[in-house]
């Protein structure tokens, strides 16, 4: 099993004055599935930002396969070495193929089958502002398998099977599960997160272990 | 009634003077639209303007030193630009910081001329642009862009697209966002700067941000929207020029006129003659209309 370990020491994130994320210690080991769930607003998400680098007002420490995200060049390191599946994905200010979205991932090849096998191939020469919640959902999967393909060792998924219907939640898990990388998964399907090894629940900002 | 005072095209594209100024006009087309796409596309049309205040506090500063006014308003513009770049993480603090940097600039242009005692005419003159006047610098500088503007677009698009579309998605593609955006920024602002000769600083948006947003309308990606906005600049721009000679009006004002009936034209044209399949029902309030 592939896969690089994260490891996150006493991590805080801020929204301006508002603490989102407080004092977060978590440790993955590589190839390990972790589920995140917990209330809406309970700093679950901007974990997720925080690993990717994409959070700004961010302390502690937070290492990917060991190494931290002091400069450029790290942290273009951190985000190769992270696939991303962002929450609700929303189309963006400007256009984009759907093709150019999953080339995007560094694997053009793999994304593209990946789309296939999620139902969505059809969709390349579409822009992404003209596809469903679900449609566009499934392409940010298919994306981030390609970046698995490209070098990846964790997905980082926030949400990636809440727009999907119940078949293609299934799916979406499926495909999730049969990846070899470290998962960490936000999630209020309760089907995905029995499938993880381990489950955390985050409230206020906290996390915390849940008995199985 | 009134008869237009109309003069002999075929006459009038034998002097010199026009031909430099359509000459300039036609390299300013290929390389301004690329640049108004990407004003567009970051969604930093405030920039545009603040630009326009800072390029005649570079002119003014030019009237001041003895130094030529366009190449210190092109130095001023690309110093703001560059200065401007860590703002633009999000378009609200941008917009902000961008009111206070036009505010400050022509109050600073204005102190600057009342101070040195220069004639303000002169600076105020490049407000409406004096295109028969395009001199060899001029058309260095619009050539420089015509050539640089595309280059870059083309070797950078899927960066761009990627930019335009989401920052963040861009910074996990491997997208180096930052040099990315400074870079843009200083290109929109030289460009800015670099057209106020041709139709003064108020009406650069024909040469610029109205070809792109004709085009946004009808490309579905960013380099389909590059080309049309071309097109549409290089074809707005000619008609335009020659509609202004013939009738004997001001260049600038007819030039923003034609290219914003494009932009209208193209706009009702209704969207699903343009997107080639319809988009599924869940799309019917498509973003790409504003």
């Amino acid at each position: 099993m592939g896969g690089l370990d994260v490891h996150m020491r006493g991590v805080t994130c801020g929204h301006g004055r508002v603490v989102a994320v407080d004092g977060v210690d978590l440790e993955v080991a590589a190839g390990e599935r972790v589920a995140l769930t917990g209330t809406n607003g309970s700093g679950k998400s901007t974990l997720l930002r925080a690993v990717l680098g994409l959070h700004r007002q961010t302390a502690g420490t937070v290492l990917v396969g060991g190494r931290g995200t002091a400069s450029a060049a790290d942290r273009v390191w951190r985000r190769r070495a992270c696939a991303w599946v962002p929450q609700k994905p929303a189309a963006g200010r400007f256009p984009l193929l759907a093709g150019e979205l999953l080339d995007s991932g560094g694997a053009p090849v793999q994304a593209a089958e990946a789309a296939r096998a999620l139902g969505v191939g059809a969709l390349r020469r579409q822009p992404l502002g003209t596809l469903s919640g679900g449609q566009l959902q499934r392409m940010y999967l298919a994306r981030a398998i390609g970046c698995v393909a490209a070098g990846a060792g964790v997905l980082l998924a926030d949400e990636p099977t809440a727009a999907l219907d119940f078949a293609g939640q299934e799916e979406a898990a499926e495909a999730l599960m049969a990846l070899p990388v470290t998962l960490v998964v936000v999630t209020h399907d309760r089907a995905l997160a029995e499938r993880c090894d381990r489950v955390l629940d985050m409230a206020a900002g906290r996390l915390r272990e849940v008995a199985r | 009634m009134t008869v237009l005072a109309t003069a002999d095209l075929g006459l009038m594209l034998q002097l010199v003077p026009v031909q430099r100024a359509g000459f300039a006009l036609l390299l300013a087309s290929v390389g301004l639209p690329i640049v108004g796409v990407v004003i567009v596309g970051l969604d930093i049309m405030p920039v545009r303007f603040a630009m326009m205040h800072v390029a005649l506090l570079g002119i003014a500063v030019g009237l001041l030193t003895g130094l030529d006014p366009m190449l210190c308003a092109l130095v001023a513009c690309a110093l703001a630009g560059a200065g401007v770049a860590p703002l633009a993480r999000t378009p609200a603090g941008l917009s902000g910081a961008m009111g206070l940097l036009m505010s400050m600039a022509i109050a600073a242009a204005l102190l600057v001329l009342s101070v040195s005692g220069v004639n303000a005419s002169g600076a105020f003159a490049l407000l409406w642009g004096s295109i028969l006047s395009v001199g060899s610098a001029d058309i260095v500088v619009v050539g420089v862009l015509a050539v640089v503007v595309p280059a870059l677009f083309w070797w950078r698009r899927r960066d761009l697209a990627l930019l335009l579309y989401d920052r963040e998605l861009a910074q996990c593609s491997g997208v180096r966002v930052g040099p990315l955006t400074v870079v843009l920024l200083v290109l929109v602002a030289v460009a800015v700067a670099g057209a106020i000769k041709l139709t003064g600083a108020l009406l650069v948006d024909a040469l610029t941000l109205l070809p792109a947003l004709a085009a946004r309308r009808l490309g579905k990606r960013l380099t389909t929207i590059a080309l049309w906005a071309v097109a549409i600049g290089v074809a707005v721009n000619v008609t335009g020029f020659l509609i202004a000679l013939w009738l004997d009006w001001p260049p600038g004002p007819v030039l923003v006129l034609t290219a914003g009936a494009v932009v209208l034209a193209v706009h009702l044209i209704p969207e699903r003659s343009i997107t080639s399949c319809p988009p599924p029902a869940s799309a019917a309030a498509s973003p790409s209309s504003h």
